[in-house]
């Protein structure tokens, strides 16, 4: 069932939109190159989710990811603005090449390091030559707790529940994703993506691999002004699981927001599931059940991108 | 007693710092910026945008994306950034901005000076850049 939702999903992009030709011929007979679409999305971010937008080459950016506690306990701690447990990402981002950025990253939860690079292979064009962008995206997280940290719960225990030997790689979880997208109209973009992610070490129950599938998008409300949502399902797999059944799965994660962009800056302010900033831990580890307990299980936050270009 | 004296001289003190500061006080008026020495080069320059809807959409666009914030909404140079600057932003309606060739507006726009920053890694394309001069020509 979830691949014909996933075939469907990459069908809708792409059906209905034939590839015209490559330059048009203006009044004067000259050819004109078929361009890029203009900002399909007006970040590399889209809540948790990432874009197949890249800056100009030769662009900074920076990011400050800030997600609070579940609102479920309602006024008494400020619908989790003031909960413990919040979660923040610091974030850089530079565009080395035309349309290929690298970045890097450390997050609260597990003080993970993570390092990233995403390249748009092709991105839309306003005549259809390309009628969808496509991007590559991944990276690389390095848990950074005290070895202390390690152990319990880990698989890497032997039969009587003894440690192993720790070892360094035991960090290193990894998400790669490849994101087809298209601006159907100056209002509406949306994107569909598939992503795998691993972890090195995971607790006992848990499967080392996890295949997702990520669907978001943005509607335009006014110049500066969108709403934004995103939605990720982590599938069960039987033929990647190393598990009998599915005890420990993680849960579809779902969010939604507003976001305000300036000419360098873009601020989302969004309400979501997971807790997490990273998105292999979105697909990994969410608990949070968003079918269940009204929004409850949903989390306030907010991202804030600036574009410094050198 | 002694604690009226010493309150005395507290209020005396407070009373002498405040005159103090006041004294410092002066008018943060904005200055006027000099004119603007445009080159030659711009001065004459073709404006090579087409005049189409899309085109006309794209300026109004781009203008609330990179202007808005300091040009204000209709360009009267009262947006919310205008107060903190140094330089007086002038507003497009006058007579002196719109008598300016298209490409002395575009040379103001996009290469900028001081306050007026550089636009041209922000704004890449050319008939972009042209739409958004037509735009600030509709605010008059």
């Amino acid at each position: 069932m979830k691949k014909y939702i996933v075939f469907i999903i990459l069908l809708s992009f792409i059906s209905t939109y034939s590839f015209a030709q490559d330059a048009a011929t203006d009044s004067t007979g000259v050819k004109e190159k078929d361009k890029p679409v203009r900002s399909p999305f007006e970040s590399g971010y889209l809540i948790d989710a990432q874009t197949t937008v890249i800056p100009n080459v030769k662009t900074l950016e920076a990011v400050i990811q800030h997600k609070f506690g579940t609102v479920g306990n309602g006024h008494s701690d400020l619908y989790g603005i003031y909960a413990a447990g919040a979660n923040i990402r610091l974030g850089l981002n530079y565009v080395i090449i035309k349309n290929f950025q690298i970045g890097a990253g450390i997050t609260k939860a597990n003080m993970t390091t993570d390092l990233n690079a995403k390249w748009t292979i092709f991105q839309q064009t306003r005549r259809g030559t390309m009628p969808l962008s496509i991007a590559l995206y991944g990276n690389v997280g390095i848990d950074g707790r005290n070895i202390s940290a390690f152990g319990s719960g880990m698989v890497n225990r032997d039969y009587n529940d003894l440690p192993v030997t720790f070892k360094p790689s035991d960090r290193y979880s990894y998400f790669s994703e490849l994101i087809i997208g298209r601006k159907f109209c100056d209002m509406f973009s949306m994107q569909a993506a598939v992503s795998f992610s691993h972890y090195n070490a995971v607790p006992v129950g848990y499967d080392h691999e996890k295949v997702a599938v990520h669907l978001n998008g943005r509607i335009k409300v006014s110049p500066q002004g969108s709403i934004i949502f995103n939605y990720d399902r982590p599938l069960e797999i039987k033929q990647i699981s190393e598990q009998f059944s599915f005890v420990h799965s993680s849960l579809q994660n779902l969010s939604f927001g507003y976001e305000i962009s300036t000419s360098t800056h873009a601020f989302q302010i969004y309400m979501g599931t997971t807790k997490s900033l990273l998105p292999q831990e979105t697909v990994m580890t969410n608990q949070n059940d968003f079918t269940k307990n009204g929004l409850s299980n949903f989390s306030i936050g907010f991202n804030i991108t600036r574009l410094w270009g050198f | 007693m002694k604690r009226v004296v010493k309150n005395l001289i507290a209020s005396t003190l407070v009373m002498m710092i405040a005159v103090v500061l006041f004294a410092f006080v002066a008018p943060q008026d904005q200055k006027a910026g000099a004119a603007w020495a445009v080159p030659a080069k711009y001065k004459s320059m073709k404006n090579t945008a087409k005049k189409t809807a899309e085109l006309e959409k794209v300026g109004k666009l781009l203008y609330t994306k990179h202007c808005k914030s300091c040009h204000g909404g209709t360009g009267l140079g009262d947006g919310p950034k205008a107060a903190s600057m140094k330089t007086k932003i002038n507003s497009f309606k006058d007579a002196k901005f719109q008598a300016q060739s298209d490409g002395e507006i575009y040379y103001e726009s996009f290469v900028g000076r001081d306050e007026m920053p550089n636009f041209e890694k922000k704004v890449l394309e050319e008939d972009e850049r042209w739409a958004i001069v037509d735009y600030t020509r509709t605010l008059k």
